[in-house]
């Protein structure tokens, strides 16, 4: 993915869903912020690899 | 249906009989449904019908029914029976279903090809729900396979011999990319993949052609890995996360709580800090909320989310769904109209319509509001005492009482008492309620936080009983934290007992006056109000609260109150010093001396006595006689605003 067409807050926000979904507790916002940008940061990385 | 067999005539017409007794028979059957009869029965009717001998009949009817081919013979148990249906002869009903719906749907006559086996949608459920992948139609596979292919390196490179290659075949067989940079060697040349049915080379070829290469496609540039946020901030994704939350933490945690808000699906939900997904929320219907609501007004009081769950859904906190559970409770609650949040971070507690949580609101929460507003307009000279630093590291606050707080249990909440009790957790919170407790007296208070909104400051209330009970205006008292978010501990120095004439508020006279006290605190005996520092002070007229807030006049009446008269009687002046002025004011109302101070420099009425600090002068404009004071009364009506408008804070609606 090419980071200049990610919308932050709305790019892969599905995955976030998925994950919070998964791990089954509510979380704080600073933990949601930390996991976003690992799916932003592996879904670049992808791309580029 | 089945036509009727060609028999000898009898057997026809006794067939043709039968087959219209048994149809008769199954009137109401199906079309295909099977009708039977036993050969006896048969016979036995016949027989009594045509007055024939039976055997004889039997023996007739079962030649012509077993020659016949709308009928089945069949021998149960011994016993012959024939069947037949009212479309003709019985064909038992095939239930194998070769060509459903759900075959065709997972078996297509022509599949598509799948590139990808994440397309395929898998039968089993999976344990974490994924979107379901979409499947590219036929366009896009086809626009995928017309798409130029990069390359393979091998290909790339040019061989080191190129083979030569008959011109014929070169007319013949179209180059693809695939095909022309497979490299042919000259000293033991490969056959061409079958598939091209490419020729053996000829042995001998004088001038080869050149065999042209596809020149490689320019290599990509390397895509962004940065991205940029609404107000500019670039962000590169390549650092570590850690990194990234250190410096942009809180910037990015207000830009994703702002786009999650604004999601139209929903998809993840918030309260205060915490997040959940939407689809994960427990329900709860009306009846759960009547009973929460009945319970919250049973115990009188408002009760945390914790208290609850356990006392009317009995869920653990060890159960896996805890957490969840209780997000949902209070995520439900904060939807209603009828539930308030009046928690902090930490202790979530919820008050209901109805619930009185403070006794004895003797000052409304509007006027309230309007009196502690100089508090957001810039007059907070708390942090000159304690600052606000010092306050959040010791966790404590101490300040002294003033009467207006002493006698209605207020205290406005200034910048040191922000600084030590939890802000607001919800953006649109108004409330929160915290626990005093009182190690002196093992008493504990309910204390009602009113959060600051708009132009309107804050305050706190409830501590009415306490300072009455035990302390007295100008005692100190410390407010301290404790381990609980909500909890906190009031102190004061106790003291010996002391007796004196101080002032009081009798409601039921609406006036002041002096009264004798005892009390168990030491007091700072500049703001105590005794008769014979302050003995003016029960001249002060107990405005109504509505009036109060106007400070302006507060403070031209208190100044002539309690000022000394300097001037002359037609021209009078009133010397007073701002301490005398502070613990007066605070008398009708909350004020800080820096508010007094703008107050007085900002009144035409006030001068200051430059020789002696802190001594100001209030001369009013000179009073007419009574003869002219009722004329200029009615002029006055028409001409002059009214007070409030005079004074330019507050609007006559107010």
């Amino acid at each position: 993915m090419d980071a200049k067409v990610i919308v932050f807050g709305e790019t892969a926000i599905d995955r976030l869903v998925q994950w919070l979904r998964a791990t089954g507790q509510p979380q704080d916002i600073m933990d949601l912020v930390r996991q976003y940008l690992e799916i932003l940061s592996k879904a670049v990385r992808e791309e580029n690899e | 249906m089945t036509a009727a067999p060609t028999l000898p005539a009898d057997q026809q017409r006794l067939a043709e009989d039968i087959y219209r007794l048994m149809v008769a028979q199954g009137a109401m059957f199906a079309m295909d449904t099977p009708i039977r009869q036993t050969l006896a029965s048969l016979a036995a009717f016949l027989a009594r019908r045509e007055g024939r001998d039976r055997a004889e009949l039997e023996a007739a009817i079962d030649l012509a029914l077993s020659a016949d081919s709308r009928f089945t013979r069949e021998v149960v148990d011994g016993e012959v029976r024939f069947v037949t249906t009212r479309q003709g002869a019985y064909v038992p009903r095939e239930d194998a279903d070769t060509h459903s719906f759900k075959q065709r749907l997972h078996d297509p006559e022509h599949p598509l090809p799948i590139d990808d086996i994440s397309v395929v949608v898998s039968t089993s459920r999976p344990a974490i729900t994924t979107v379901e992948p979409v499947y590219i139609s036929d366009y896009w596979q086809v626009q995928l396979a017309a798409a130029p292919v990069e390359p393979e390196p091998e290909a790339v490179t040019a061989p080191e011999a190129p083979a030569p290659v008959a011109e014929p075949v070169l007319g013949e067989v179209p180059l693809t990319p695939e095909a022309a940079p497979a490299p042919v060697e000259a000293a033991a040349p490969e056959p061409a993949p079958a598939a091209l049915e490419i020729p053996a080379p000829a042995p001998v070829v004088e001038a080869p052609a050149p065999v042209v290469a596809p020149a490689p496609r320019p290599a990509q540039p390397p895509r962004s890995t940065v991205f940029t946020l609404s107000d500019g901030t670039a962000i590169d994704l390549r650092r570590p996360v850690d990194e990234i939350m250190a410096e942009y933490g809180d910037l990015l945690a207000r830009v994703l709580a702002e786009r999650l808000e604004r999601d139209p699906l929903q998809r993840i939900v918030s309260f205060g800090r915490k997040y959940y997904p939407e689809a994960n929320l427990a329900s709860f219907g009306k009846n759960d909320l009547r009973k929460i609501r009945d319970y919250i007004l049973e115990r009188n009081e408002p009760l945390l989310d914790t208290e609850i769950i356990a006392d009317l859904y009995y869920h653990n906190p060890r159960q896996a769904d805890y957490e969840g559970f209780r997000f949902s409770l209070n995520y439900r609650l904060h939807r209603e109209k009828d539930f308030e949040f009046v928690g902090v971070e930490g202790a979530y507690l919820w008050a209901t319509r109805g619930l009185t949580i403070t006794s004895g609101k003797r000052v409304k929460a509007a006027e309230m509001g309007q009196i502690t507003s100089y508090l957001v307009e810039g007059y907070d000279d708390s942090s000159e005492l304690q600052s606000v630093e010092a306050v959040r590291q010791s966790g404590s606050v101490t300040r002294l009482l003033t009467f207006f707080e002493w006698e209605y249990g207020v205290l406005p909440l200034d910048a040191g008492l922000a600084a030590l009790l939890p802000p607001p957790l919800l953006p649109d919170q108004r409330t929160a309620v915290l626990r005093f407790e009182s190690p002196q007296h093992y008493t504990t208070y309910l204390v009602e936080v009113r959060f600051p909104a708009g132009n309107r400051g804050g305050w706190l209330q409830g501590l009415e009983e306490f300072f009455r009970e035990h302390v007295a205006p100008g005692a100190l008292i410390t407010i301290t934290r404790t381990g609980e978010p909500n909890v906190f501990h009031i102190v004061y120095e106790e003291g010996p007992e002391q007796t004196e004439r101080l002032l009081t508020f009798d409601e039921k006279k609406n006036r002041f006056a002096f009264a004798n006290v005892s009390f168990y605190c030491v007091v700072d005996e500049e703001q105590l109000p005794t008769q014979s520092r302050y003995g003016r002070l029960n001249r002060l007229k107990a405005f109504p609260m509505g009036e109060r807030r106007k400070a302006e006049l507060m403070l031209e009446h208190v100044s002539e109150t309690i000022g000394d008269q300097v001037g002359t009687p037609a021209a009078p002046r009133y010397a007073v010093t701002l301490d005398d002025l502070y613990v007066a004011f605070n008398v009708l109302r909350p004020g800080s001396r820096a508010y007094l101070k703008a107050l007085l420099e900002r009144g035409e009425d006030f001068s200051a006595d430059e020789s002696t600090p802190g001594l100001y002068y209030y001369a009013p404009a000179p009073r007419a006689s009574a003869g002219e004071v009722e004329e200029e009364e009615d002029e006055a009506l028409e001409e002059r605003p009214p007070l409030r408008q005079r004074y330019g804070r507050y609007d006559e609606d107010e």
